[in-house]
């Protein structure tokens, strides 16, 4: 098949699967009791959200039960008395427009990042999600660093015990809670740093040094006007960018420094899975017949391992690598909840927790659903441009 | 009349037993995969033990504040606790509490009667609204032992059965069957995963009550996310399994689809599957561990005894303790973070030496 071809056939059977997971999306929301939709998006109410509301109309029909108006006039203007494929085409209308709601300022989500008013969900996306990127940027170059040079060391010496103390210390970093490890790093960071000495005023201490991705503005210095009310940046919104485009050295070094615990705990829980990924294949191609030529012709066993094996071995890990920053835009929720980072991950688990925000919930899944799926198809396209051996098809 | 053919005593067993042997070869002169085998074992004879145990004659609500009493009846009171500093015990069953905090009591060294006497892994605080429940360590891990290993193996085995048979049907019968199913599956892929069951639980769990309907809430939420990895696997398996030369004699000596899938494809297609899940089943108490972080209620109540929920109680604890911290008063109370934390720990590691030596023993490839 050609190039191209796949590429399109690829792009066209993208197209079932995003519908698909709206789909999905859409049949969890209908699912839910009317009343919670109607609490969603208008607040708790003295008022309950039933159909009947007690009267004092005893007798003949309703026997002391009235219609309730209000219920009835808010499920019109939600749109949920129409028959439910009209909803479905209108939710799909919406999505497909990314006219995804609005931030709810009842929910939990809006009082944690203080969104006092209704802003569109697309927008509260736009903010967050370059701190995300940046985190899942740091992390994956700290894995890098640390998986390819081990998974090839691993692999050459296969069995020996440096393969054996790589095989601990990654397996170690997947069995360790991530919640528990990040709050045990954060508590160390704050009593090394000097615990509970004032930094720069009295109520402020070491523990927003770690906390956090900005330093507390108003106890310690004025916030700088490129960042917003909501801590959304200015031009760019990837913070450590901006900071360097408005020459505040300063500011750049703090938000990479905040980002450094976290992603640091990240790296050690995933370094695992690419770990593997670099050790096997390279084990695969140290097994091929090129690599006996190279060695029978006398070429340095450094040099082969480096350059013949080690060339060779990296067309796996650059899919791997891939998908796991795919994976990693859907935000680290724990990570960023324990170190108060402005990410995604945060958000999300902030709008799930009653009371709920649905416009973000659902405009997360399908922004991260889109990410991975059209990562999946880059992927595929990077390795087979790669490796032209791939068979497409 | 067919031959009956009768292998000769002390002759060569059967191909599967043989390979059987052959796996546990290889798998025995792994060390990391027999370390890891002793731990999983140890822990599903702790679940069993803790299933005959007396706790488990107490029902959860009354889980709260298990007591013992002198003479070894299980009572449901608070744990009677005093502050050390401020005078001597009121009464002969009462704890010393660390720092002047009512749910702390250390762990002690003294392990003469496990179950009636000083709290061997000291004490566990949970909050839920305004009342402060606090219990044994030790009672909670025994007693989440059988909950944890419960929930995972439920969740792994189900959701391996779904792609095991799916997976099969659509790496065998191909074309539009295998289209359909695997753009379905490709739909529940693309769904970061743990987003799906944090939705799910999330927006029905004000709406099931009771203990059966929330665990089934939970783990059913767990295996909609967890079937497509193994549909994936099976079929890529079955993909190379169903072009093999017994298939193919199978298929001319007139075996039908059903015999060929269940004698032929679908065992010799189940390797990645036990990998796969080997490797879930540890990750299960991490995952339900970081929803309990989050703060989503997936259990009944807040000091549901499992391992992930213990650990991650802790850490909440841990959190608002640093919180404190910042002004002064400094508590540490390292028990609680750490028998929880390494009971997750343990099994997690654990189960992943156990995978990673299956995969060894498994893989001809890569046994050299």
């Amino acid at each position: 098949m050609r190039m191209w071809v796949y590429v399109v056939r690829r792009i066209l059977l993208l197209f079932p699967v995003i519908i698909g997971v709206m789909t999905i999306t859409f049949a969890i929301l209908s699912a839910l009791p009317i009343q919670t939709h109607l609490i969603a998006t208008f607040g708790a109410s003295k008022i309950p959200y039933t159909p009947m509301v007690p009267c004092s109309d005893v007798g003949q029909p309703g026997n002391g039960q009235c219609r309730n108006p209000t219920y009835f006039q808010l499920v019109h203007q939600l749109g949920l008395d129409q028959p439910i494929w009209v909803q479905w085409a209108e939710y799909m209308k919406n999505s497909l427009t990314l006219n995804w709601g609005t931030v709810n300022y009842h929910s939990n989500a809006a009082s944690a990042f203080s969104l006092t008013t209704s802003i569109p969900v697309t927008t509260v996306l736009g903010w967050y999600l370059p701190y995300t990127l940046e985190l899942a940027a740091l992390s994956l170059i700290i894995i890098l660093a640390v998986a390819l040079p081990l998974g090839n060391y691993s692999a050459v010496y296969r069995n020996r015990p440096i393969d054996q103390a790589a095989r601990v210390m990654s397996f170690s970093g997947f069995a360790l809670p991530g919640f528990l490890l990040a709050t045990l790093v954060l508590f160390a960071a704050v009593i090394l740093s000097g615990g509970a000495t004032p930094t720069c005023n009295s109520n402020s201490t070491h523990y927003f040094d770690w906390y956090g991705s900005w330093p507390p503005f108003p106890q310690c210095a004025n916030q700088p006007t490129w960042i917003g009310t909501y801590i959304q940046t200015s031009p760019t919104g990837f913070p450590t960018i901006d900071a360097i485009l408005h020459g505040d050295w300063f500011l750049a070094g703090e938000s990479v420094r905040r980002m450094l615990l976290p992603a640091l705990v990240i790296a050690y829980g995933s370094v695992a899975g690419i770990l593997r990924f670099v050790r096997n294949s390279m084990l695969e191609v140290l097994n091929l017949d090129f690599i006996r030529t190279a060695r029978a012709k006398g070429v340095p066993e450094t040099a082969v391992v480096s350059r013949h094996a080690g060339r060779n071995s990296l067309n796996v890990t650059v899919t791997v690598l891939g998908l796991t920053f795919a994976g990693f835009i859907g935000g680290f929720p724990i990570i960023e909840d324990v170190f108060y980072l402005h990410g995604v991950g945060l958000l999300l688990a902030k709008s799930i927790q009653p009371t709920q925000d649905f416009g973000l919930i659902f405009g997360t899944t399908l922004l991260f659903t889109i990410i991975v799926v059209v990562a999946n198809i880059l992927v595929d396209i990077l390795y087979a441009y790669l490796d032209p051996r791939v068979r497409l098809g | 009349m067919t031959p009956v053919i009768v292998p000769p005593k002390g002759g060569r067993p059967r191909p599967g037993i043989a390979q059987l042997k052959r796996t546990l070869y290889f798998l025995s002169r792994n060390t990391l995969a027999i370390i890891g085998l002793a731990i999983v074992l140890f822990f599903v004879v702790v679940a069993l033990f803790s299933l005959f145990s007396p706790l488990s004659n107490q029902s959860l609500q009354q889980y709260c504040s298990v007591t013992y009493g002198t003479n070894g009846t299980v009572g449901c009171q608070p744990v009677c606790t005093y502050d050390a500093s401020s005078g001597p015990a009121p009464a002969a069953n009462c704890y010393p509490t660390y720092s002047g905090n009512v749910g702390f009591v250390g762990p002690t060294v003294d392990l003469t009667h496990l179950t009636g006497g000083p709290l061997p892994l000291g004490s566990m605080q949970v909050s839920s609204g305004t009342n402060q429940y606090y219990y044994s360590i030790y009672d909670g891990l025994l007693k989440g032992s059988a909950w944890s290993l419960g929930i995972a193996a439920t969740i792994v085995l189900s959701g391996a059965s779904i792609g095991l048979v799916l997976g099969a049907i659509a790496g065998y019968r191909g074309g539009y069957t295998d289209e359909v199913i695997m753009r379905f599956t490709d739909i529940f892929l693309s769904i970061p995963g743990i987003l799906l069951v944090l939705v799910i639980v999330a927006s029905f769990a004000g709406y099931v009550q009771g203990l059966e309907g929330r665990m089934l809430l939970l783990v059913g939420a767990f295996i909609i996310t967890w079937w497509p990895f193994y549909t994936r696997i099976v079929r890529g398996q079955v993909l190379v399994t169903r072009e093999q030369k017994y298939v193919e004699a199978s298929r001319a000596s007139g075996a039908g689809t059903g015999r060929i899938l269940t004698k032929h494809i679908i065992p010799n297609s189940l390797y990645p599957v036990f990998v796969q899940l080997s490797l879930d089943v540890g990750a299960i108490p991490l995952l339900l561990g970081g929803l309990i972080f989050l703060g989503f209620q997936i259990y009944p109540s807040p000091y549901f005894p499992e391992w992930g929920a213990m650990s991650a109680n802790s850490v909440a604890n841990l959190q608002s303790l640093i919180e404190s911290c910042q002004f002064g008063a400094c508590v540490f109370p390292w028990w609680q973070i750490l028998f929880p934390g390494l009971t997750v720990f343990l099994f997690a590691i654990s189960v992943n030496f156990l995978s990673d030596g299956l995969r060894d023993a498994l893989d001809p490839r890569l046994r050299r």
